[in-house]
Formats: C-alpha cells, sequence, structure tokens
C-alpha cells in the first residue's frame, strides 16, 4: 500500500497531508486527524467524495502552478509549497519585520496618494487609495512607521506587482518591542 | 413594434435583455468596450459593435459613440440596462432628438427624478413621506456643516446623480465630514461624472423596501409589489427577496399606492423603482427613484409571472400596458443572491482574471442570469457583478434552502467570489427569521470566518487536488480538458513535482 505525502499551499497557508488510497477509498492524514472518503472521478474536472453519508462534489481546474478546488460553493486555492507562491491577492511583503513594500492586492488606478515620503504613519492608515472596478479600495500600512518611498502618483495604473510604497520601522525605538 | 434593438451594456443585464429581444422576434444589437470583445453579450447579441478602449468613460458612457453605432446599425431603439447611460436624462433627450426610443422614462422625468434633490421636492409637494435632508446641493463647506448640525449627526453623503451605493458615504461626527465629502466628491465623479453631493439623516438600522412600478405612456400605472433589499455591503445590496418579511398586508398595500402616486407625481412611463426606508416603527419615507430595472428584478418577475423587460419594450414602442392592478398577485417567495467577482475573504477586494471552470446551477425554481463563461477573462474595469442565483420556492423558508443548495452548486474557479460568503448570509438565522436590517452585514459579518464545516471542506478540497495529482492522465495547463479519457494510473508516472512518501 503506497502513501504519498504532499506539501501544499491552501489559500497561502501551509499544509502537509498524507494521501492513501486504498480500493477507491482515500485516507487524508493531517497531523492526528484522518478523513476517510469515498472518491470516484467523474471527469476531469469534477470527483466525487462519499464521506459522512453524504456525497460532495469537488470541481478542480488547473490553471499554472495553481490548482482551483470548490467543494460545497467555496473556492480554494491549492499550490505546491514554496516560499514564493502565495495566495492570489496577498499584497505585503515584510523584511526582516522592519521593512514593509505595500502593492496593491488587484489591478487598478490610484486616485489618491494620502501620505508624503517621510511621514510617519500608524498601523492601518490609508497610504493609498486604488480604484478598481468602480469602487475605491484603501491601501493601508500594517505597521508603525515612516514612509520611506512612494512609487506612484495620482492617475496611475497599478497591477499587484509594482509596489506603491514603501514604509519601514521607525529607527531608534523609544519603547521595547511589543511581544 | 421593433425590429431592432441596441444594448448600451455589457454583463449579465445586457444578455438579459437580447433574450428577451430573440424571445420577442426582435433582433439585437451589442456595444462594447476593448476590454468586452471576448465578452457572453457580444457572442450572443444579433450584431456587435465596439465602442472605445476599456475605461467607461470613453465608450459605454461616451453617448456619441452609443448614438452612431444605434445608427449605424439601423436599431430603432436603445435598451440602456442598468448603471452607465440608463439614468443620464441628456441622454434620453438625445435618443429622442434623433428618433431613437430610449427603453426607459421620457428624459423629463428621468431629469426630475434624477437629480435626488428636485425629486424629494417633487415627492413632498405630492405628500410623500421622505427623510429629512438638504433641500438643495452645495459646493460650500460652511453651508454643508451647517446643515449637518442642523440634521442632526450621523449623516449620510450621497451622490446628487447616485445610484448603486457610489459616493455614498455615512458621517458619524463632524471630523468625518470633510474625508467624506471628499471621497463621495471623488466617487460620484469617476462613477457618473458629476460630483454634486447632498447630505441626508442617516437613519439607523432601516429596511430597504422597494416597489416595482411600471407605468405606459398614457398615464396608466401599476405597482408589482415589494422586493426587500436590506442586506447590503458598503450600500451595495447583495441579497433581495419578495415579499418582504417585513410586511403585512395593509402596509404594502399603502405602500404600494404611495409608489404608484410618485410615479404618477414624477410624470414617469415605462418600468421604475421607488425606494423606500422602512424604520423600525413601520414608518416608510421614500428614498428615490431608480429609473431604470433594477438588477434584482427577477424576484419580482419569479412571484408575479411578469417579464420585466418584455413589458419595457412593450410599452417603449406604444402598446399600452395590459396589466391590471387587480390582477396581479405575488405568489411564493423569490431570493436573489449577487455573485461579485470579490474576494471575501479578503475584505471584498476585486478579483480579476480568467475563469477556468464554470458550473451553473440547475433544478425545479432556480434561475442563473449570467454575464461570464468558461474560459472568459473578467476585465478590471467595470463592476464586479458575475452573475444572479435566483431561486423561487413555495414560502420563504423553502426558498432560503433552495438558495443555500444551489450556491453549493456554483461553481466559479480561478478567480475570487462571493458565492460562499453568500450561503452563509442566507443561513444566518437573523436572516433566516426575517429580522436582517440594512446593519446586518456590518453587524453580524464583520470578518468571515468561513464558517461550520470548514475543517472538512479544508481537507476535501486538499484530498482532491491530491487525488488529482496522483491520477491526471493530462498535464493541460490552463483551462480544462473536457470529456478527456481518465485512467487511473499509478502515482509514480503522474506525480511531477510532488514528493512521494515512504511504503507501507
Amino acid at each position: 500500500m503506497s502513501v504519498a505525502e504532499f506539501d501544499f499551499l491552501l489559500d497561502g497557508e501551509p499544509r502537509k497531508i498524507s494521501v492513501e488510497t486504498r480500493e477507491g477509498t482515500l485516507f487524508v492524514r493531517e497531523g492526528g486527524r484522518v478523513l476517510e472518503a469515498e472518491v470516484k472521478r467523474i471527469s476531469a474536472n469534477e470527483l466525487q467524495f462519499r464521506f459522512g453519508g453524504r456525497s460532495v462534489r469537488a470541481y478542480l481546474a488547473r490553471a499554472g502552478e495553481r490548482t482551483y478546488v470548490a467543494v460545497d460553493g467555496r473556492e480554494y486555492v491549492v499550490s505546491e509549497s514554496r516560499p514564493e507562491t502565495g495566495r492570489h491577492g496577498e499584497g505585503d511583503e515584510k523584511n526582516l519585520e522592519t521593512n514593509l513594500r505595500v502593492r496593491s492586492p488587484m489591478p487598478g488606478k490610484v486616485t489618491k496618494v494620502a501620505v508624503a515620503e517621510g511621514e510617519e504613519v500608524r498601523k492601518n492608515q490609508t497610504l493609498v487609495i486604488v480604484e478598481a472596478m468602480k469602487m475605491e479600495n484603501e491601501i493601508k500600512t500594517t505597521i508603525d512607521g515612516v514612509v520611506k518611498k512612494i512609487h506612484v502618483t495620482v492617475g496611475d495604473r497599478v497591477d499587484s506587482e509594482r509596489p506603491l510604497v514603501e514604509v519601514v520601522k521607525k529607527s531608534n525605538p523609544p519603547r521595547r518591542a511589543e511581544p | 413594434m421593433f425590429g431592432k434593438i441596441m444594448i448600451a451594456n455589457r454583463g449579465e443585464i445586457a444578455v438579459r435583455v437580447i433574450k428577451a429581444c430573440r424571445e420577442m422576434g426582435i433582433g439585437s444589437v451589442a456595444v462594447y468596450s476593448e476590454a468586452d470583445a471576448a465578452s457572453l453579450h457580444v457572442r450572443l447579441a444579433d450584431e456587435a459593435v465596439p465602442v472605445g478602449p476599456p475605461p467607461a468613460a470613453e465608450s459605454y458612457l461616451d453617448m456619441e459613440r452609443i448614438l452612431e453605432a444605434a445608427r449605424a446599425t439601423g436599431a430603432e431603439a436603445i435598451h440602456p440596462g442598468y448603471g452607465f447611460l440608463s439614468e443620464n436624462a441628456a441622454f434620453a433627450r438625445l435618443c429622442e432628438d434623433r428618433g431613437i426610443v430610449f427603453i426607459g422614462p421620457n428624459s423629463r422625468a428621468l431629469e426630475l427624478v434624477g437629480d435626488k434633490v428636485r425629486a424629494r421636492q417633487t415627492m413632498e409637494k405630492a405628500g410623500i413621506p421622505t427623510v429629512p435632508g438638504m433641500t438643495s446641493v452645495s459646493t460650500s463647506l460652511d453651508e454643508i456643516r451647517a446643515a449637518a448640525r442642523a440634521l442632526g449627526y450621523p449623516v449620510i453623503v450621497k451622490a446628487s446623480a447616485g445610484g448603486g451605493g457610489k459616493g455614498m458615504r455615512i458621517v458619524s461626527d463632524e471630523d468625518g465630514l470633510v474625508p467624506a465629502l471628499e471621497a463621495g466628491r471623488r466617487e460620484a465623479k469617476s462613477a457618473f461624472g458629476d460630483d454634486s453631493v447632498y447630505l441626508e439623516k442617516f437613519i439607523e438600522e432601516p429596511r430597504h423596501v422597494e416597489f416595482q412600478v411600471l407605468a405606459d405612456d398614457r398615464g396608466h400605472t401599476v405597482h408589482l409589489f415589494e422586493r426587500e433589499c436590506s442586506i447590503q455591503r458598503r450600500h451595495q445590496k447583495i441579497v433581495e427577496e419578495t415579499p418582504s418579511p417585513a410586511l403585512d398586508p395593509e402596509l404594502r398595500a399603502r405602500m404600494g399606492e404611495t409608489a404608484v402616486r410618485a410615479m404618477r407625481a414624477a410624470g414617469y412611463n415605462n418600468a421604475g423603482t421607488v425606494e423606500f426606508l422602512l424604520d423600525r416603527d413601520r414608518r416608510f419615507y421614500f428614498l428615490e427613484v431608480n429609473a431604470r430595472l433594477q438588477v434584482e428584478h427577477p424576484v419580482t418577475e419569479l412571484t408575479t409571472g411578469v417579464d420585466l423587460v418584455r413589458q419595457q419594450i412593450l410599452i417603449a414602442s406604444g402598446t399600452g400596458l395590459t396589466l391590471r392592478q387587480e390582477n396581479l398577485l405575488q405568489r411564493g417567495h423569490a431570493v436573489e443572491c449577487r455573485i461579485y467577482a470579490e474576494d471575501p475573504k479578503m475584505n471584498f477586494l476585486p478579483s480579476a482574471g480568467r475563469i477556468v471552470l464554470l458550473r451553473e446551477p440547475k433544478g425545479p425554481g432556480i434561475r442563473f442570469d449570467s454575464g461570464i463563461y468558461e474560459g472568459v477573462e473578467v476585465p478590471v474595469y467595470y463592476d464586479p457583478i458575475l452573475a444572479k442565483l435566483i431561486v423561487w420556492a413555495e414560502d420563504r423558508e423553502a426558498a432560503c434552502r433552495r438558495m443555500s443548495a444551489a450556491l453549493d452548486d456554483c461553481v466559479i474557479l480561478g478567480i475570487h467570489t462571493t458565492a460562499g460568503f453568500l450561503k452563509d448570509v442566507v443561513n444566518h438565522p437573523e436572516f433566516r427569521a426575517g429580522r436582517a436590517t440594512t446593519s446586518f452585514i456590518g453587524k453580524f459579518f464583520s470578518s468571515w470566518g468561513m464558517g461550520e464545516g470548514e475543517d472538512d471542506r479544508q481537507r476535501l478540497a486538499l484530498a482532491a487536488a491530491a487525488f488529482d495529482g496522483l491520477t491526471r492522465t493530462t498535464r493541460a495547463a490552463g483551462l480544462s480538458v473536457r470529456g478527456g479519457k481518465m485512467e487511473i494510473e499509478t502515482p509514480w508516472t503522474t506525480l511531477g513535482g510532488w514528493r512521494a512518501g515512504g511504503e507501507r
């Protein structure tokens, strides 16, 4: 009986599972927990599980490195665990916890830059407003710090690759770092 | 009757109107921006005309280009759908001037009700109760500040040309006034090309109840009962239903009669909706007229059996309205969920990209009005609505259960959607009890934890991905392979980059 192990990312969260197939029954182990389900492939994009007395369909589609999975109306993105693959839409990047490179989580247009270079900012303060799909989206800092660099101006089209603003934690912190 | 109608819109509503045209034996003309060349409405229409680059202001909102497309194709009428030019009186007037029928109200009525401030004045004159607010638009901060003080906080900033929650901001104290005005003006400017805003008193925890009205050119006006639209996020309706759990026959009759009176006062014709706020003491206030077909019109169609788009076209063609108030009835219960391209796990950020897999829910009492297909790229330029799921059943409880099951069967992969979130909304005890007000989402869904059974769902998702990896015979990147021969192979030939563990 063979067991396959998978290092997955589920919506960006690392998940390590092992899977054993025995005559159409799947044993999925994660940590101490075991999920047992009958599984049948219906089509290239559709699996049927019988699980806990219920029939559950799972739908899958692959696009590049990602496998999109829908279970009971919820979508998940599953990918191989690699340090830089993140959940679609992940915007921020922290270096050594002191620098924050803020990106737009979606493509859109900059309608307001709410801070200036050198300005002190507090956690959750709005840095930039990006309009996408006719709604304004406030892009905020997740750390207290100082705006080191602003990469965009009003009217710029941005995608999720290009950094908008860089924030650095203030040097010589007057008080001890929070636990 | 018209021989050809142009639809000056995109997405699911353009598809809806194209289907009505086809049923009525009328030719359909789609218009599309460069971003929509491969969109569903373009594929379904008899003819399709490009009208410019992706930004709406240079395509769907460009009146001259739209009118030129109508002229070039010989369309006799334009259906504006909702949003875009649908409530633009200048556009309706241009159509009238050029002898093209605008499928909507006459330009005078449109101008009147489209100006929220003048509409209020008209309604007050007709003795219809309105929410206290500024009676004129002002650009002077001092005046606006004084008005806010007189109304008493909280107040709400609204776009004068508004609708759809765009440009709206609730202000709880004077400190918040300036930023709210700024944001409201910016959003109003970009959504409607007009940055005038005004203030209204913010009524706390109201219900949002609206009445569908149809009126022909001869003044014959009927209402098709209410829609309850209290479930809103950022002032965007997300779940609608009819009948409203908050109305009894007496209140329903009174509000319906008021809605008809309001539309007569405005000199309104064609389809329109009168929106009311209903407060905790069952007092109702006129809010605004939505001078167009509403996103949520299907719930009315399913409970009254009236095809509203067909009625719009009949009225516009000069055929009188043959429906009589005493013959109109509500039967059963209908619920609609709007499925948006937004990520509920990431604070509803818009999600754009390719739809790699689509399975539409089907079954008794299930309707799926969609603007998408498998393989389409969802553009970032427009409203994020992808589709609407509408269900009908004998009563409210049965309709909610049907909706919940249908949402399970709604599979849209490749982008994030609100389907899973909507299922939790529909299954929430407050909603099920019929007690939800406009503060429902803020109160119960300020953060979304993915609900009950999430552990098992996640584990099944992982199991599915693993099983797929172990048994797949094709390695198609991108789009799905359909109808391919599937054989169970040994893991060792197909595992690819995945690491296999020990033997046992």
